[in-house]
């Protein structure tokens, strides 16, 4: 990076949401704090040179399906398999491959064939499996990818990966990414918001970790900030007991008071930066809450999103939650979903699972559309990996699992900057191998970023002496699902 | 002093530029360029990633990286570079082109040059393009001390350096700082805790003119010091309390960081320091101590995720250690040469897979245990274990002795009792002591075995079936008939820790076998553990899930159907397969492991049973007698007396010269248990008494994980394009080249390498550690990055001074604190951190130290000011790691797993270097000042400013009740006015009284809080109440005390606090 921008950015760096405060006076502050909510959509931060083009989607909401969901139970109909249930997996379809360690020494590896039914809809006559009953209703607003893969086998490394473009944990996230590289468009909430809910399908699936939306070596500020459920939406967002809004008030006043009389003597214009926070953090105090706050969304959002959006910290709150984010501009929003890793038992669960997520991915998707949202919101839905055809554990006709399957799976996009109605890539017959059209998880990035006017191959920041990527040095950009 | 613009500064005001020879607007370059400091960076950035060392890259043969290279013929006479011609130079000529055709680097690279950067090119080929060896490689020479004007200034060796480039650029030193910011500024710096008042007082009241100094000596002394240094080092290290991966579990490495606030306190020169952490297990007659040390590098995360694959993570333990290794002491980003030559700095591929050797050869599984320590790990007592384990010790000797002493009275007295035994009442005996359960299987007998040992002899149900019991063994046994089994309740709750033995004869009818005994789920391979006869073999299973989480042994030959067997399995609690026993009729049988593959915890919530586990499949058929399960691994004599069928009184009617050892041990341990005389019976109570104190003692002892060598050693091979499963060819073990070489006698192992690197002929290793040290002080290195001493690292902003330092460090044998005495006590440091808009304008970084740093303090140095100021800091050293106050739910969250447990009393406020590090979920007042994750290894030091950080400070439980402790302690401590008592709360938290001003603001806010609370009483209680866990002094007025916390917590918030001035 040029020293001169290094130099501006080091000044922006100073806060988090980056406006430049320096010489800011508090009565200035003060008046900021009745802004209403689109005056304070102005962009603030990001690199001078972004977008590289003109940009379709300004934000994306990225629905991370936690654990893996399985391809063939939900996306990527396979007729034939029906014919070869319990036959053994063909070498010529395995080809010595590795598998996880769970299953490499099972002694057979016979096909499951998904037992759930699957029909054609919409426009584009896309085959969804009867667990997406919602998503099936909006599949000329998507376009599938039946033709992911990615090159870890376990879900460790295969979230990071997806998270961070590198299997081992220490790189930015995506989202991390984009807020340094873009920047905020709302001074008064995070760049990077994460949410996580726990579905009904594998209870004691995967853990998710804080690093997942951490910074890596970017600086910390670029971090997504987890939003909770419950009384403190933001870790320490709340007042300790016996301290109210106006005591707050008062105490912000008699500590910038003093800071200020620091600053005149410190001549230091970090000062002036903290004071800046401090006012930020307040007004955090109210536009956190007033966000979290879903009480006063109409009763017909509520039926769009299911029973469920009422319950706070579930995955269908967490979607109306995302969609209020996304009217308040904030970049990157990104849920994880846990429990679908699931290696035995699985139509059960899978049928849980699918209930917590179907509804609501696709009201999302309707909701965004109906204020006209959708055309600059790209959404993503998708876990870190795919599922085996042939089955874990004891195979029946009611009951089968599946292991880990990095080979192949699908992931779905819709909204900014993709073609709506359309299916990209192929496997083969037994959903193991890619036919056609694959996509690897670099040139996914490198497609999110292109909906977001960025070359993925010129975000970069310098750390020991190399200009990292979030692509590495790898990915290209899929053009035919770009819109 | 007036500041007169120099000519760059129309270039903006960048020091980075400051620093280097500039052009101006119209292309003129003051001053010689300089290869190293103006060249190389615009190379090494722009040009070497195709025209560097990478060979897989290079598009040609011309390379920048070699002057050799850059003035050979390319062709038709064409040189890159002709010395003092640019116009005939190709490389000038490219880099200016107009043609955007011609002109480099090319627009697809993504890099450009600045007309400034190209000038500097010109300006370098013009003076005639004089190349040098990068000069982080070059060894560091003495350098003179430069001439200043203004030497009164000069208080050592470092301040010749500061003010030489000062009076250069035109400015001046800024004055000395105020004596109690000074104090405070150094109090901080080496102990990680603010001055006390009185440290304060003193201090000022000092007039002694090396008053300063013996400050700095008193705090070097202070055991505080090395809490303060390990933070730092333990990041470096990557040191945490869990492994990692996926589950994320606990492991125990506290002993590790035991050692290095030691080695800090004792002063342990860092050559030392560096040989003991890297290679201590291989120094001649290595100590426990020196042993520990080695935890360094398996500090790393450890992955135990089912089905991952053991040998790419077994690459990855060792490239962490050397990434980790050469960024701690060379400063070098060798792990870019992973995958390829290195694209900017002399290191090649092979050179990468040659230091890899030297860490390549640790007995360890790349499949981590996914619960705590992986091996290797030793146990490790802290220095309190090891005085009780010699206590113990000599205690045992001395009951031995007594023990001896009394072995022909014993010998005599059992020949007695022997005598005295009819042989009609026949007695049985076995060993008792842990044992958990055992079941005769005696239906007749099994009241009275109840009455006299309820816990012990126990009885079960039969299920699936009525009872039946036929002549066993010894007395009656179990029928089983392959369908009915006992289910005999919760007893034998044993698993993956437990060391544990389960036994009992056996009569197989036919060749069906099945289950002997079990705790697992009622379904084939289901979780658990089980005994069972499978085809004639004996075999052990625990099982969490089949195939990928569980161990399997058998015997490797078959018993003979349909006679009596004693059957015994033992397993040590240490989870791998090496620790299972299984003794067929009282001997050791050979085993053959089919899966060795455990990792978590095997307990099961089903009932023990005997005759069956996993399922009505796997019920036993044939006859079960005497079923003991022990709480201990039973050595093979003990198994053999236990397989003894014989009754004590038939091993009487014996000859003692024709006894077996069994049998001799089961006769001595029943005398002595019933009917020795009570001295001798004392004497060997005690004896086992010792015994099972030294277990538990052991038990409790903490293991650390540690390096150890294989030997022969493990081969390496380079990996194409880093893959573990792509080996190219065999490489030796190595240093890189660029490098001086290992002496011919060192030994090329982790000793020769540890010791290389500390060699006062390496280049690197005292640099990077003093700029460090130097970092730590200032905030930022004299080398920014303090990471990279690459080409792509920065250029010292004072290289003389640096190189000063490094042999100011190793001509002191790398006296840590000596070389920090020296740092701490320069005028350079000890200037105000006061800023002029000038200075700010002309070195906003403050890289040329015109005026002392003023940067906020660490993570840990916050929350730790806030517990001693107001008294809360609870100061014991060392110890496992603690959980201080987090939001409930950060845990559960993530994973649906347990939630975070906080501590109760003074864990709650110990120093935060011992707070318990979840990698997956670190404690968050920690990351939101920024500290580093704790992943990888980290030695830069980075400083956000975010209103997350307000949030924390203002609405932390941890910082609530530190303000209100510190309130209460002002309102005890000080006199009863609302003055004095803010005063000294504002003193306790700067360092500093208050001035007028800031004390008006002050007092104001209290009395409003006051009235506040004191119409709102209830306000003021819910303060108390979220003010947690400290006793509220019932003495004061809760109303007044709210009001007074108020202010305490706007004093903890203030930027002053949190800043080192």
């Amino acid at each position: 990076m040029n020293p001169l921008l290094e130099s501006q950015l080091l000044i922006n760096r100073r806060q988090f949401f980056s406006r430049t405060s320096t010489g800011i006076g508090v009565a200035a502050l003060a008046s900021l704090l009745d802004r209403d909510l689109l005056q304070a959509q102005t962009k603030t931060g990001g690199l001078p040179d972004l977008p590289h083009f003109p940009a379709k989607a300004k934000r994306v909401i990225y629905l991370f399906q936690s654990g893996a969901p399985s391809q063939m139970d939900l996306f990527d109909y396979k007729p034939k398999l029906q014919d070869y249930q319990g036959v053994e997996l063909p070498d010529s379809i395995r080809k010595g491959q590795r598998l996880t360690g769970m299953t490499a020494t099972q002694a057979t590896f016979p096909v499951a064939p998904s037992r759930f039914k699957f029909a054609q809809h919409g426009r584009s006559g896309t085959w969804v499996s009867e667990l997406m009953p919602n998503v099936a209703k909006i599949v000329d607003q998507v376009s599938f990818i039946r033709s992911m893969h990615t090159e870890a086998i376990n879900h460790d490394p295969a979230i990071t990966f997806f998270q961070t473009g590198f299997q081992l944990a220490g790189r930015p996230s995506i989202g991390s990414w984009l807020s340094y590289g873009l920047g905020s468009e709302n001074q008064d909430l995070p760049a990077f918001v994460a949410l996580v809910s726990q579905g009904t399908g594998n209870p004691a699936d995967q853990p998710l970790y804080d690093r997942l939306w951490g910074s890596g070596f970017l600086p910390t500020r670029y971090q997504g900030v987890k939003f909770r459920s419950g009384a403190d939406p933001v870790l320490y967002l709340s007042n300790p007991g016996g301290i109210d809004s106006t005591l707050r008030r008062r105490f912000l006043d008699d500590l910038s008071e003093l800071n200020q009389l620091k600053l005149q003597e410190a001549g230091d214009p970090e000062i002036s930066t903290r004071i800046a926070q401090y006012e930020m953090a307040y007004r955090m105090q109210t536009s956190v809450p007033e966000l979290t706050d879903l009480s006063k969304e109409p009763e017909a959002v509520f039926e769009l999103y299911g029973p469920e959006s009422r319950k706070p910290g579930t995955f269908s709150a967490n979607c109306l939650l995302a969609r209020r984010l996304a009217e308040r501009g904030v970049r990157f929003i990104q849920l994880f979903h846990r429990g679908w890793d699931q290696h035995l038992h699985l139509p059960k669960q899978i049928a849980g699972q699918s209930r917590d997520t179907d509804q609501p991915s696709a009201a999302l998707v309707s909701d965004l559309k109906q204020r006209g949202l959708l055309d600059d919101t790209l959404i993503v839905w998708g876990g870190e990996f795919g599922r085996t055809v042939y089955c874990q554990g004891k195979l029946t006709a009611e009951d089968y699992g599946r292991d880990h399957h990095p080979r192949c799976f699908t992931i779905w996009l819709a909204g900014g900057g993709v073609k709506p109605g359309i299916s990209h890539g192929e496997t083969d017959d037994y959903c193991y191998n890619i036919a056609k059209d694959p996509v690897h998880v670099h040139d996914l990035h490198a497609t999110i970023l292109h909906c977001l006017g960025i070359d993925h191959t010129r975000l970069t920041y310098k750390f020991q002496g190399r200009h990292f990527r979030l692509t590495d040095v790898h990915g290209e950009v899929v053009s035919k699902l770009v819109a | 002093m007036p500041l007169t613009p120099p000519r760059w500064l129309s270039f903006g005001s960048l020091v980075a530029f400051a620093l280097c020879s500039v052009a101006d607007a119209s292309g003129q370059v003051s001053g010689k360029v300089e290869f190293n400091r103006d060249i190389r960076p615009i190379l090494s950035d722009t040009c070497f990633t195709c025209h560097g060392p990478d060979k897989a890259n290079r598009q040609t043969e011309l390379r920048f990286d070699l002057e050799e290279s850059t003035r050979a013929d390319l062709g038709e006479g064409r040189r890159a570079i002709v010395p003092g011609e640019p116009a005939r130079s190709e490389l000038y000529r490219r880099v200016s082109a107009k043609d955007e055709a011609l002109r480099m680097p090319p627009v697809h690279s993504g890099r450009k040059l600045t007309d400034g950067q190209v000038d500097l090119l010109k300006a370098w080929i013009e003076q005639g393009a004089e190349w040098q060896k990068h000069w982080s490689l070059i060894p560091p020479k003495r350098p003179n001390l430069p001439s200043v004007k203004n030497p009164t200034w000069i208080r050592n060796g470092i301040d010749s350096f500061i003010l030489h480039r000062l009076e250069r650029e035109g400015l001046g030193p800024s004055p000395e700082a105020d004596r109690a910011t000074l104090l405070r500024r150094v109090t901080l710096d080496l102990t990680g805790l603010p001055p006390t008042p009185s440290e304060t007082n003193a201090f000022l009241a000092d007039k002694t003119p090396n008053a300063y100094e013996k400050v700095v000596d008193r705090l070097l002394a202070s055991s505080r010091y090395g809490e303060r240094m390990a933070i730092r080092w333990l990041e470096a290290a990557r040191y945490a309390d869990t492994n990692g991966y996926q589950t994320d579990a606990a492991r125990i490495m506290w002993r590790w960081r035991d050692w290095v606030i030691d080695a800090y306190n004792r002063n342990l020169p860092f050559d030392q320091f560096t040989v003991e952490q890297l290679a201590g297990d291989l120094l001649p007659n290595a100590t426990l101590d020196q042993r520990i040390a080695t935890g360094f590098n398996r500090n790393h995360r450890g992955n135990g995720e089912g089905g991952i694959i053991a040998a790419e993570y077994a690459v990855e333990y060792v490239v962490d250690r050397v990434e980790t290794t050469s960024t701690v002491w060379l400063g070098l980003t060798m792990g870019c040469a992973r995958c390829h030559d290195h694209k900017y700095d002399p290191l090649t591929q092979k050179e990468f897979y040659q230091t890899y050797a030297f860490f390549n050869n640790v007995p360890e599984s790349g499949k981590a245990f996914k619960y705590g320590n992986s091996p290797p790990f030793i146990l490790s007592p802290t220095p309190h274990q090891q005085k009780q384990l010699q206590s113990i010790d000599r205690k045992l000797v001395a009951a031995q002795a007594r023990a001896e002493r009394l072995a022909p009275e014993l010998t005599a007295a059992q020949a007695v009792w022997e005598k005295t035994l009819r042989p009609s009442q026949l007695i049985h005996a076995a060993p008792t002591d842990r044992l958990e359960a055992y079941f005769p299987l005696d239906a007749s007998t099994l009241e009275k075995a109840s009455e006299t040992n309820r816990k012990k002899a126990l009885r079960g149900e039969f299920v699936d079936g009525k009872d039946e019991y036929v002549i066993g063994r010894i007395g009656l046994a179990g029928n089983f008939d392959g369908k009915r089994f006992i289910s005999a309740g919760d007893v034998a709750d044993f698993g993956f820790y437990d060391r544990f033995s389960l036994g009992a004869w056996i009569y197989p009818k036919g060749n069906k076998g099945g289950a002997i005994v079990s705790r697992s789920k009622e379904v084939p391979q289901e979780s658990g553990y089980s005994l069972l006869l499978d085809q004639g073999k004996v075999q052990l299973n625990f099982v969490v899930r089949w195939l990928d989480d569980a161990l399997r042994i058998e015997t490797a030959e078959s018993l003979a159907p349909n006679q009596w067997h004693h059957v015994m399995a033992t397993y040590d609690g240490s989870r791998v397969a090496k620790g299972v026993n299984i003794y067929v009729d009282g001997k050791p049988a050979k085993l053959k492991v089919l899966l060795d593959e455990l990792n978590q915890q095997f307990k099961s919530n089903e009932p023990f049973r005997i005759g069956s586990g996993g399922g009505p499949e796997s019920r036993f058929e044939g006859l079960i007698d005497e079923v003991r399960a022990y709480h201990r691994a039973l050595p093979a004599d003990e198994v053999a007396v236990v397989a003894n069928p014989d009754a004590v009184n038939q091993i009487a009617a014996i000859p003692v010269t024709k006894r077996t050892p069994a049998l001799a041990d089961k006769i001595r341990s029943y005398f002595l248990a019933a009917a020795a005389p009570e001295a001798i019976r004392e004497a060997h109570q005690q004896l086992a008494a010792l015994r099972r104190e030294k277990e538990d003692l052991i038990d409790s002892i903490p293991t650390t994980m540690v390096m150890q060598e294989m030997e022969p050693r493990r081969d390496t091979f380079l990996l194409i394009r880093g893959a573990y499963d792509r080996p190219g060819d065999k490489v030796p073990t190595n240093v890189p080249s660029c490098l001086p070489p290992l002496p011919a006698t060192a030994k090329k192992d982790r000793l020769g390498f540890a010791r290389w690197l500390v060699d006062p002929g390496n280049p690197l290793t005292a640099r990077v550690a003093v700029n460090r040290y130097w970092q730590m002080l200032f905030g930022t290195g004299l080398v920014k990055t303090v990471e990279d001493f690459g080409s792509q690292g920065e250029w010292p902003s004072h290289p003389e001074l640096l190189d000063w330092l490094a042999t100011e460090f190793v001509n002191n044998g790398w006296n840590v604190k000596g070389i920090l005495k020296t740092l701490v006590t320069s005028a350079t440091y000890r200037q105000s951190s006061r800023v002029t808009p000038g200075l700010l304008q002309r070195d906003p970084e403050n890289r040329l130290l015109a005026r002392g740093s003023r940067v906020r303090l660490s993570p840990e140095m916050i929350r730790d000011q806030a517990l001693a100021a107001s008294g809360l800091l609870v100061e014991k050293i060392g110890g496992p790691s603690v959980k201080p106050y987090q939001p409930p739910g950060l845990w559960k969250e993530l994973s649906g797993d347990e939630d975070y447990q906080p501590d109760t009393g003074e864990n709650l406020y110990r120093r935060s270097l011992y707070t318990f590090w979840k990698r997956a979920a670190p404690p968050p007042s920690m990351m939101n000042f920024d500290s580093a994750g704790r992943e990888a290894c980290t030695v830069r030091e980075t400083r956000t400013n975010t209103p997350l950080q307000a949030l924390n400070l203002m609405n932390d439980a941890s910082f609530v009740e530190a303000a209100r402790v510190l309130a209460q302690r002002v309102m005890i401590e000080a006199p009863a006015t609302p003055e004095k008592r803010l005063a000294l709360a504002f003193q306790l938290a700067t360092g500093r009284p208050p001035k007028t001003e800031e004390q008006k603001v002050l007092l104001a806010g209290f009395e409003r809080h006051l009235k506040e609370y004191e119409q709102n009483p209830k306000a003021a209680l819910n303060l108390m109440i979220s003010s947690r866990e400290f006793p509220i002094d019932e003495r004061l007025d809760v109303c007044e005390l709210a009001a007074y916390t108020a202010q305490a917590s706007l004093i903890l918030n203030l930027d002053e606090v949190i800043t080192k001035e």
